[in-house]
């Protein structure tokens, strides 16, 4: 690991802790594994923004946290004593029980470190360009998903226009889908309703998606044989320059020649034929 | 008397603000006919949905599953809305008077940031009731809302003044963030009540799984009890504050925050 000015010995003066319901692989590289009992993390962060503000906990109230008081106290005392602290969040915590509230509790703890040192909190991305498309959606809108155009300007409200919320409920008469597939991971309901509705999928590969879908395009691979730029975990945009030809048009060509065709058609714009003076 | 029946389901959910006491109240039957809903992004007439009858009126009465019709009773100040079926999300968001009486259940937001007026769900309610919208600080600021079957998640979340009283059993992060005000739970919470409460009062009738961060602060009666009690039965539902029933075991929190919050947690003798 990188030595510098402040940290000369690299590493070594680097503290990792690890905190999981279970030992995995990673405690061989963590410093400090801290073993949180399922389902207690909201619980365990609350106690922790407690302890950073010297509010009195005990030790019973600890306890069902499954983590010591002692070792808390110890994490405590090392967040506050860093220079520069990061967290790092993944799906164990957001897709558990509390949901978003439990990456609110990471983000809020973060926050409140910074009363006392640097700290930041980053989520661990899966499949493909997330960050790219939240941080795109939040230039262009205000807002990085869960947004609702319909009246013509972006509404921002997760569980209402969230897409797993809006497919579970059957809120959609149509769905686009690009370089996801939500067919594999989201719930039987929303499964459902893709099955159900007109589903349009633009994928390089034969998903889930597109065995439910109507109309499967297969488009050029990005960042193989389509050029663009895909934003890294810490939100650094990194151009893509394609290494192979495909004969497959890209994701970009595809959309655009779909809006084209859109936009001929009568019944489209916010000013024109879809006001209900001209459609009467 | 304005009745607005619906004829048929939409395909994507109906926004429908203009459905207000305040709107309808000037409007003649063909002005209501004519009002605009949003189905979509396609702007539609009321009478592609419902068929109305009256005109003129403060009192609106809906008939037919409304589950998808969004934004009924949005920004009312005056007036009854009375819905016999299901009624869809943000019923009733940021009123600030009037009366608003479900006959089945609603959806999310319900009295969302609303600042007065009662609302009164006979059948359930879903997430967020009396909640705050995303990015914004206060939710409910005044009024009250009686459910008297089961509330979703995040009831009261960001609260500020009013009441809530939930008949049935409620879910998760009953009044996250509260900054004040009552929710009266008569079956109990599941995990997480409180949740980073600054201040107000949470009163449940059965016991509670707290946070660790709530701390046990005695058992008494509390004189403002029997004050809301007495608010409570005029409203239609009871409140036990008398010593020889039983006492309240006090938690304060959240230490989180650090809060000033109370929990009360009802023990029958």
């Amino acid at each position: 690991m990188q030595k510098s000015r402040f940290l000369p010995r690299g590493r070594k003066d680097r503290t990792m802790v690890l905190v999981d319901i279970r030992e995995t692989k990673s405690v061989k590289a963590a410093d400090i594994f801290l073993q949180v009992r399922p389902g207690k993390d909201f619980e365990l962060l609350t106690i922790l923004r407690a302890m950073i503000k010297d509010q009195p906990i005990s030790d019973a109230e600890v306890a069902e946290t499954g983590v010591s008081i002692e070792a808390l106290q110890d994490l405590v005392a090392r967040m506050k004593a860093a220079k520069f602290g990061a967290m790092f969040f993944g799906m164990g915590l957001s897709m558990t029980r509390g949901k978003h509230m439990n990456s609110a509790a990471l983000l809020t703890l973060a926050a409140e470190m910074n009363a006392f040192t640097k700290f930041v909190a980053m989520p661990m991305r899966g499949h493909g360009n997330v960050t790219g498309a939240d941080v795109i959606m939040r230039w262009q809108t205000g807002y990085p998903f869960g947004i609702s155009f319909n009246r013509g300007y972006p509404r921002y409200n997760p569980g209402e226009f969230s897409t797993v919320d809006v497919l579970v409920r059957g809120d959609t008469d149509c769905v686009f889908v690009i370089g996801a597939d939500p067919g594999a991971t989201m719930p039987q309901p929303a499964i459902d309703h893709l099955a159900r509705v007109p589903t349009i999928v633009l994928d390089p590969h034969v998903t889930h998606t597109s065995r439910l879908a109507k109309v499967h395009i297969t488009t050029a691979p990005a960042g193989i044989s389509a050029p663009g730029t895909a934003y890294r975990m810490d939100e650094i945009p990194l151009p893509l320059r394609p290494a192979l030809k495909s004969s497959y048009p890209t994701d970009e060509e595809v959309t655009r020649r779909i809006k084209e065709a859109i936009q001929a058609k009568p019944d489209w714009m916010v000013e024109g034929p879809q006001r209900l003076e001209t459609q009467v | 008397m304005i009745t607005l029946r619906l004829i048929q389901q939409p395909a994507v959910p109906l926004e429908a603000e203009c459905l207000t006491p305040d709107r309808l109240v000037e409007l003649t039957n063909d002005q209501i006919r004519a009002a605009v809903l949003y189905h979509g992004k396609r702007q539609v007439r009321v009478d592609e949905f419902f068929q109305v009858d009256g005109e003129l009126s403060d009192a609106i009465e809906l008939h037919g599953d409304l589950s998808r019709v969004r934004h009924l009773g949005r920004q009312m100040s005056r007036g009854t809305v009375t819905i016999r079926g299901d009624a869809g999300m943000h019923l009733g968001a940021q009123m600030s008077g009037g009366k608003i009486e479900v006959f089945g259940n609603a959806g999310d937001w319900l009295g969302g940031e609303m600042r007065g007026g009662r609302v009164h769900i006979h059948g359930r309610a879903g997430q967020q009731v009396g909640a705050a919208y995303r990015g914004s600080l206060v939710g409910m600021r005044g009024g009250s809302i009686f459910v008297d079957g089961a509330v979703g998640i995040e009831t009261g979340m960001r609260m500020k003044r009013g009441l809530i009283v939930a008949g049935g059993r409620a879910s998760d992060f009953v009044g996250l963030q509260m900054k004040g005000g009552t929710i009266l739970l008569r079956q109990g919470a599941e995990i997480r009540t409180g949740a980073w409460m600054q201040r107000g009062t949470i009163i449940s009738l059965v016991d509670l799984q707290l946070m660790p961060t709530f701390a046990y602060s005695g058992t008494y009666n509390p004189t403002f009890a029997n004050v809301l009690a007495g608010r409570l039965a005029k409203l239609g539902t009871e409140l036990p504050f008398d010593v020889s029933e039983g006492g309240y075991d006090r938690y304060c929190g959240d230490r989180a925050v650090p809060g000033k919050g109370e929990v009360l947690i009802w023990k029958p003798t």
